[in-house]
């Protein structure tokens, strides 16, 4: 019998069942087209540890290793890390000394912008969605579909009176200004989503405790709470990439202490005169991704569960 | 001919066998149950013969010729699936009607098939629902006529009736035995219910972790268990299985020592081979006649619970030793708590079981 | 049941009692309303804010007299939405019927004026019905592209198979990048003299190649980078959808010998619906709101000016306040007609079915 089986069988490459499931062929095609999608990402990422006299150079360099002589010597570069260090500190005129370049504040902020917010969005809008799912309102739907409104409007409706009203009281250029708007911008989005996976709980488990003897409070945060743990980091990874590049508020709206990394991003390659610095920027956006691509990663699990919010029910 | 046989059928996810050198070979017309506890492989083997799983090793037989390697699309069978996997968004009739568009009939054939069989499991009334307006035993009727719409070479099962309730069950079942006894095709069930697999199968495979126990019809796996474990899981109430010194055999009867009596059963001649060792005597509550005296060939018991079942009466009897005995008896015979029973079990319905657990038998 | 049982009902609207909410709603609006329209902004942003914890408040102490927890647990979001978005809409759009200029301290109500300027007026119409038709444009084709990508990456994903995890975070990290970044790259991809793009068209031909010379370049450029960024966001809705699909009806129609094409249709698609509409409303509120890759890319040049980008100039660098809250409206009345539209399609969709 076992004569029947192919090599790569006995390697352990099992063929698809046909059904549900497919094979090493489908990891074969999915890692050429993911390689080709990421192949732009891969640049900046090499950019990144690229001299800076080759970053422009013609023809390009695209690979820090020939990868055993595969890859011609004309597109090969030799990595460095020197970029990642003039991230933070690096001379600002022609032959200047080395000076802070204030980075480490604008990542710290994007840090504590970013997180607060969609915590913050994450509590309240948590909240509002179990009181919408559990003890709907008057017009229940009515106040859903106007807070989804809210997130369908495009953000440039939104932004003048927000800057007027945050320049008329003194918010702009604050921490509290910029935080209370991301929340507000993530709290739609939040209170949909996590309403969908409330709805779907089943209600006698917690009918059964508050038989039991349990108070409402403790309904919610012993038992509605932790079956909803995949809605809430789903909601918290879409939250954080949509907050963490968020570039147009945090340019109107965020002072010189309160500069989030895209801006001063834009600041960086954009100044001086001297051209864009590529390898600067991206040894910026490469630091910038790491933090979001972790959280997304580790929270991927949740992510495909979380997303089916919103959806027709039947 | 539409004839299922497997060969030697091992199924291994990673390092568990979930079924190991399954043999089983069912004829055109015939209805074999695979019935074990949950987990026993049966489920895994009915989707290796849909084509539904891989078989790591043997072979699929379907209507004479070898489909391991062939998708199910090209087995040409037609299965009934434990939740009836219909199609959400189409109506009754498209449902039924779903596995005629593969023959490229024309309109007005497929909705007479679909018709004919709708008027078969009484559905011609729900044709236009939608799955998610119908009740649960209809749902199970449109699996149903779904599988019986088109001409496969077999049918399968699984776990039809596993979620109606006791009464549709019932009725269910005679349906269904009815049409597939018109239609002459072979046929798998898969079941954990040895009341379904008794009343709708001609053969039953009764199966333990991934292993074919023994295959029977449904009159031989109840009067001839093969083994402790199928005397054991056929039959209700179970059937008493009671440790014994065999010490010797003559004149048909085997003299044991059973929970501390020595007592002497009549037994099959067979047991004449075995010599002096510890055996399993399996009794099923049904062949014990109660007897007003203590007898070389009874056994001494005292009543302790008594279940009144309807027409007859379950008691647990307790020995000597505590080893319990359920004995089922008429309902006139009353019987009351701690009275002494003298059990004189009947001789064709005793098993005598090796220390292999293998029934001794001619 | 789960549903609060009202003790008492509501008290009457005239009986001052702090847990009357009717009556703190009633003078919140009208107090908002004098003290937006009367006093200066310091004040009446702090007016507003007052009585929106007044209104809060009431609601709150209501709610917790009645063990009302609905309105309790919707307050602190229907408050914080309430002062960050709502409050500045009606601003923006009381703003919209008034003369003023963000750097200038006058101010004078003219009515629907604005409208009539940013619609006929031949000095300026013009550059915004351009813009409009840019962005419709771009709505059209970025949305369309990842609508495509988006589904066929889904499809490519939408089976277990070895590695798959790994791969799928590949294709989520272009969503991941910042705008800026990746928009300052895709000026380097597309630059003639040094980017990637020439130096292949190069090889190829032997000329130089210079995609953003033209609008059909520029545009090609601009949804080409955009559709990469966000298709990721397409793909992960559909995956939902396409997992969620259960897979017992996939083998029921492999045993019935459903076509895959068939298969398509009747089972998956009815299990997608929702969330491709889904998909296809965000992504084209999305659209509407393009503006930062036009400015990365080509600084509106070459005939690519977007309305968001055209807004953000007016309001924010010409300082016309009104006349861009003006147009804010204008389009934010567009998109709205739009996802009601798409909706309203939607839903006579799955009513067909």
């Amino acid at each position: 019998m076992s004569g029947k089986v192919s090599i790569l069988e006995a390697l352990g490459f099992r063929k698809a069942s046909g059904v549900g499931e497919a094979g090493w062929g489908r990891t074969l095609a999915a890692a050429i087209i993911s390689f080709i999608y990421f192949l732009p990402v891969l640049f900046i990422i090499f950019t990144a540890i690229k001299p800076q006299d080759v970053a422009l150079s013609v023809p390009p360099t695209l690979s820090p290793t020939s990868l055993f002589g595969l890859i011609p010597d004309q597109f090969v570069f030799t990595p460095t890390l020197e970029n990642f260090g003039s991230v933070f500190e690096r001379s600002m005129t022609v032959g200047g000394a080395p000076e802070p370049t204030g980075f480490d504040r604008y990542f710290f902020n994007s840090i504590v912008i970013a997180s607060s917010s969609v915590l913050l969005a994450l509590v309240i809008g948590t909240l509002a969605a179990f009181g919408f799912s559990r003890y709907p309102l008057k017009g229940n739907d009515t106040y859903l579909f106007i807070i989804l409104t809210t997130r369908m409007l495009p953000a440039i409706v939104v932004i003048i009176p927000v800057i007027l009203m945050f320049r008329a009281v003194g918010l702009s250029g604050s921490y509290t200004g910029i935080i209370l708007l991301y929340t507000a911008f993530n709290l739609a989005f939040t209170i949909w989503m996590m309403k969908s996976f409330f709805d779907e709980l089943s209600l006698d488990v917690e009918d059964a405790a508050r038989i039991d003897g349990s108070s409402d409070v403790r309904v919610f945060f012993k038992i509605a709470l932790p079956q909803v743990i995949a809605g809430l980091a789903a909601t918290f990874v879409f939250g954080l990439i949509l907050t963490w590049n968020e570039f147009l508020f945090a340019l109107l709206l965020s002072g010189p202490d309160t500069r989030t990394v895209p801006v001063a991003m834009n600041q960086a390659v954009s100044s001086g005169g001297r051209g864009t610095d590529w390898t600067l920027l991206a040894a910026i956006e490469t630091l910038f991704l790491i933090p979001v691509f972790l959280v997304t990663f580790f929270l991927q699990n949740h992510l495909l569960r979380g997303v089916t919010f919103g959806t027709v029910k039947r | 001919m539409s004839t299922i046989e497997i060969r030697k059928l091992t199924k291994q996810f990673g390092a568990f066998t979930a079924v190991r050198d399954a043999d089983l070979k069912v004829d055109a017309g015939e209805v074999v149950c695979l019935l074990g506890p949950s987990g026993c492989g049966k489920t895994t083997t009915l989707r290796m013969i849909a084509g539904l799983e891989r078989a790591t090793e043997g072979d699929i037989i379907i209507a004479g010729q070898r489909m391991n390697e062939l998708t199910p699309q090209k087995r040409d069978i037609a299965m009934v699936f434990q939740f009836y996997a219909l199609y959400p968004a189409l109506s009754v009739g498209q449902n039924i009607g779903m596995p005629l568009h593969y023959e490229g009939l024309s309109k007005a054939d497929a909705d007479a098939r679909v018709m004919k069989v709708a008027k078969i499991l009484h559905l011609d009334e729900v044709l236009d629902r939608m799955p998610g307006q119908v009740s649960e035993g209809e749902k199970q009727r449109i699996a149903v006529a779904r599988a019986i719409v088109r001409d496969p070479n077999c049918f399968l099962f699984d776990e039809p009736l596993s979620r109606l309730d006791v009464e549709l069950r019932h009725s269910m079942r005679g349906q269904i035995k009815e049409v597939l006894q018109g239609l002459s095709k072979a046929t798998v069930i898969v079941t954990h219910d040895q009341l379904e697999a008794l009343t709708m199968a001609n053969r039953i495979a009764i199966m333990k972790d991934g292993v074919i126990e023994q295959v029977g019809t449904p009159h031989d796996v109840f009067a001839k268990p093969a083994n402790v474990f199928v005397a054991s899981f056929i039959g209700t109430p179970q059937m008493n299985l009671v440790e014994a010194d065999l010490r010797s055999f003559g004149d048909g009867m085997a003299s044991v020592v059973l929970a501390g009596q020595e007592v002497a059963l009549g037994v099959d001649p067979a047991v004449s081979r075995l010599k002096p060792s510890k055996v399993t005597v399996g009794i099923r509550p049904r062949a014990f006649t109660v007897s007003q005296d203590k007898a070389r060939d009874t056994i001494e018991a005292q009543a302790e619970l008594i279940e009144p079942m309807g027409a007859e009466t379950l008691i647990h009897a307790r020995t000597g030793l505590g080893s319990d005995i359920r004995v089922v008896v008429p309902r006139e015979k009353r019987v009351k708590v701690g009275e002494a029973m003298h059990l004189r079990p009947d001789p064709r319905q005793t098993h005598v079981f090796g220390e292999d657990g293998r029934a001794v038998r001619a | 049941m789960n549903a609060p049982t009202a003790t008492a009902s509501p008290p009457p609207l005239t009986r001052i009692a702090p847990d009357n909410w009717k009556l703190a709603i009633l003078v919140g609006v009208l107090v908002s309303l004098v003290a937006v329209l009367a006093a200066p902004a310091a004040v009446s942003f702090w007016i507003v804010g007052a009585m929106a914890a007044l209104i809060a408040a009431a609601f709150a102490i209501n709610a917790y007299r009645r063990k009302y927890y609905g309105g309790l647990l919707v307050a602190p979001a229907i408050a914080v939405l309430f002062v960050m978005n709502i409050f500045p809409l009606l601003w923006s759009l009381g703003l919209s019927f008034f003369a003023y200029q963000s750097n200038q301290q006058s101010i004078r109500f003219v009515g629907l004026a604005n409208y009539v300027k940013v619609l006929t007026s031949e000095l300026t119409a013009t550059a915004n019905w351009l813009a409009l038709i840019n962005t419709a444009i771009f709505v059209i084709f970025t949305v369309a592209a990842q609508m495509i990508v988006g589904f066929l990456l889904a499809m490519l994903f939408a089976k277990q198979f070895p590695l798959r995890k790994y791969l799928l975070i590949l294709v989520l990290t272009p969503m991941m990048l910042s705008v800026v970044a990746s928009g300052v790259f895709f000026t380097y991809y597309y630059d003639p003299t040094f980017g990637i793009l020439s130096y292949v068209v190069n090889s190829l031909t032997g000329e130089q190649f210079v995609l953003m010379s033209t609008k059909l370049g520029a545009v090609t450029g601009i949804v080409f980078a955009d559709a990469w960024m966000w298709s990721p966001f397409v793909m992960l809705l559909v995956l939902a959808g396409l997992v969620s699909v259960p897979k017992y009806l996939y083998e029921a129609a492999a045993i019935d010998r459903v076509s895959k094409w068939r298969q398509f249709w009747t089972i998956t698609f009815p299990y997608i619906r929702g969330l491709l509409m889904l998909a296809l409303l965000f992504r084209t509120i999305e659209a509407f709101k393009l503006a930062d890759l036009v400015i990365l890319l080509t600084k509106g040049g070459n005939d690519t000016m977007t309305i968001s980008y055209h807004l953000i100039r007016i309001a924010n660098e010409q300082n016309k306040t009104s006349e861009g809250a003006a147009i804010s409206y204008i389009m934010l009345f567009m998109v709205i007609v739009l996802t009601n539209l798409y909706l309203y399609l939607a839903n006579r969709r799955s009513q067909g079915a």
